[in-house]
């Protein structure tokens, strides 16, 4: 065992954790941020999608003691009920949430990029998001415009299920 | 499980000789092996606080990587696009962007898979490999380094890699079953001397072809010194053809493989002309 210090949607913690367990673990059983979902557990879905150091991974392929001293962000800490991140109100406006398993990596992987480049191209939107499109056993790549700030959003989506009971 | 989480290369090194314990990279690959139970090491000795490791730099003539150069990191660097283009564009390719913000060069050799998307860009471009264990430095060409088994000691760390800055017009591509996140079913490195209309020396390396990647002797003395048109293509294609045949025999992915190689041989030589123009 050994202790680490995380950063976790700005709050300090200071944990004992066995090194060869996973941050995806640490952060759904230990810290309760149940908003981070594994998929299939092997990098391929996106679904466990956070933000370390200003960075997307796949937090089923990071040991949690490789972040330690990491600035972290899931899920909880872009949005909540009250205040949505305005990428949040894009999807809830356009229902861009089918079954909602992904949304959360999908709306970490936007924001991650709009927070270093706030008015994208479509060919950088499109990288940033690409790994929506090979996740699926089927998908819909639903183009929709979206004015979001200045930028034009296109947007792809998956139409799943299959997939994550598999 | 324990785990080492060094600050320099030589205090990796010294905690590689004393413990039975693996080297973690990016851990995209051995993160998921240990999770498996496919690989179950005593210690991890993690690399991803050595800040050396990280650099990308020119040094008297050579593109240096560190081993610990994120995917992301590579194919944003400019020094890599200018001096090795077919590895800039393996970089836009592998994986997908959660995967090149944390899986890196190093780790693509440690892991040594088949299809690693890294591997033939660098034996096209001439790489060598730097190599620290306890008994001193090696630095090794990654052409003969491939043909070791095993590849290196569990104690031996990777350090970087160093590209000849020889103004080469290089190029990538790769084959997958889809757009994105594809794993190489086939891919093709070309590095090329071009003067003109006239080609120097090539280097044609492949990969997801053999159990490791490899550079095509045949097909580098076929292709070197002549002239750039249609014909030299043409040649290339056969070339190319006959290597992947003998390379892969009787597998039953040998018939598709080995006609497929030649529209991405094609696309990988097209890819070191943008627009037909020359990019340096």
């Amino acid at each position: 065992m050994m202790d680490i210090k995380l950063l976790v949607n700005k709050k300090p913690y200071t944990l004992n954790v066995d090194p060869s367990e996973r941050l995806l673990d640490v952060l759904r059983n230990r810290l309760g941020l149940i908003g981070t979902k594994e998929g299939c557990g092997e990098g391929e879905c996106g679904a466990c999608t956070v933000i370390i150091d200003g960075k997307t991974v796949n937090s089923c392929l990071v040991l949690v003691a490789q972040a330690d001293g990491c600035e972290i962000i899931t899920i909880e800490g872009v949005g909540n009920r009250r205040s949505l991140h305005p990428v949040q109100k894009a999807f809830v406006e356009v229902g861009a949430v089918q079954c909602g398993f992904c949304t959360p990596g999908m709306v970490l992987a936007a924001k991650a990029l709009l927070d270093k480049n706030a008015h994208p191209s479509d060919d950088e939107i499109g990288i940033a998001m690409s790994w929506l499109i090979g996740t699926n056993l089927s998908f819909n790549e639903i183009g929709y415009q979206r004015t979001y700030g200045n930028s034009s959003w296109s947007h792809h989506f998956c139409d799943h299920g299959l997939y994550f009971v598999r | 499980m324990k785990y080492f989480q060094p600050r320099s290369v030589s205090e990796a090194v010294e905690i590689a000789q004393t413990s039975e314990a693996a080297f973690l990279a990016g851990g995209t690959d051995l993160v998921l092996h240990i999770q498996t139970g496919k690989v179950q090491p005593k210690a991890l000795i993690d690399l991803g606080k050595i800040s050396e490791l990280h650099e990308i730099k020119e040094t008297d003539g050579y593109l240096d990587i560190g081993s610990m150069a994120s995917f992301a990191e590579m194919g944003q660097n400019k020094l890599v696009f200018q001096n090795a283009f077919a590895l800039w564009q393996a970089c836009q390719t592998m994986g997908s962007p959660q995967i090149r913000n944390k899986a890196t060069l190093g780790g693509n050799l440690g892991n040594c898979s088949p299809a690693a998307d890294g591997l033939p860009p660098l034996l096209a471009l001439g790489a060598d490999v730097h190599l620290i264990s306890r008994d001193g430095e090696e630095i090794i060409p990654l052409a003969s380094l491939l043909s070791r088994t095993p590849l290196m000691s569990q104690e031996t760390l990777i350090r970087g890699f160093r590209i000849p800055q020889k103004g080469l017009q290089s190029g990538f591509a790769k084959l997958g079953r889809r757009r994105a996140l594809a794993i190489a079913r086939l891919s093709v490195a070309v590095a090329i001397e071009v003067e003109g209309t006239q080609v120097g020396k090539v280097s044609v390396a492949l990969g997801a072809v053999s159990s490791r990647a490899f550079l095509g002797e045949s097909l580098c003395k076929e292709l070197s010194d002549q002239k750039l048109n249609e014909a030299w293509i043409e040649k290339g294609f056969e070339e190319v053809q006959r290597v992947v045949r003998v390379a892969l025999g009787e597998r039953s992915s040998a018939p598709y493989k080995r006609v497929a190689i030649s529209g991405v041989f094609r696309e990988a030589v097209a890819s070191c002309f943008p627009e037909g123009g020359s990019k340096a």
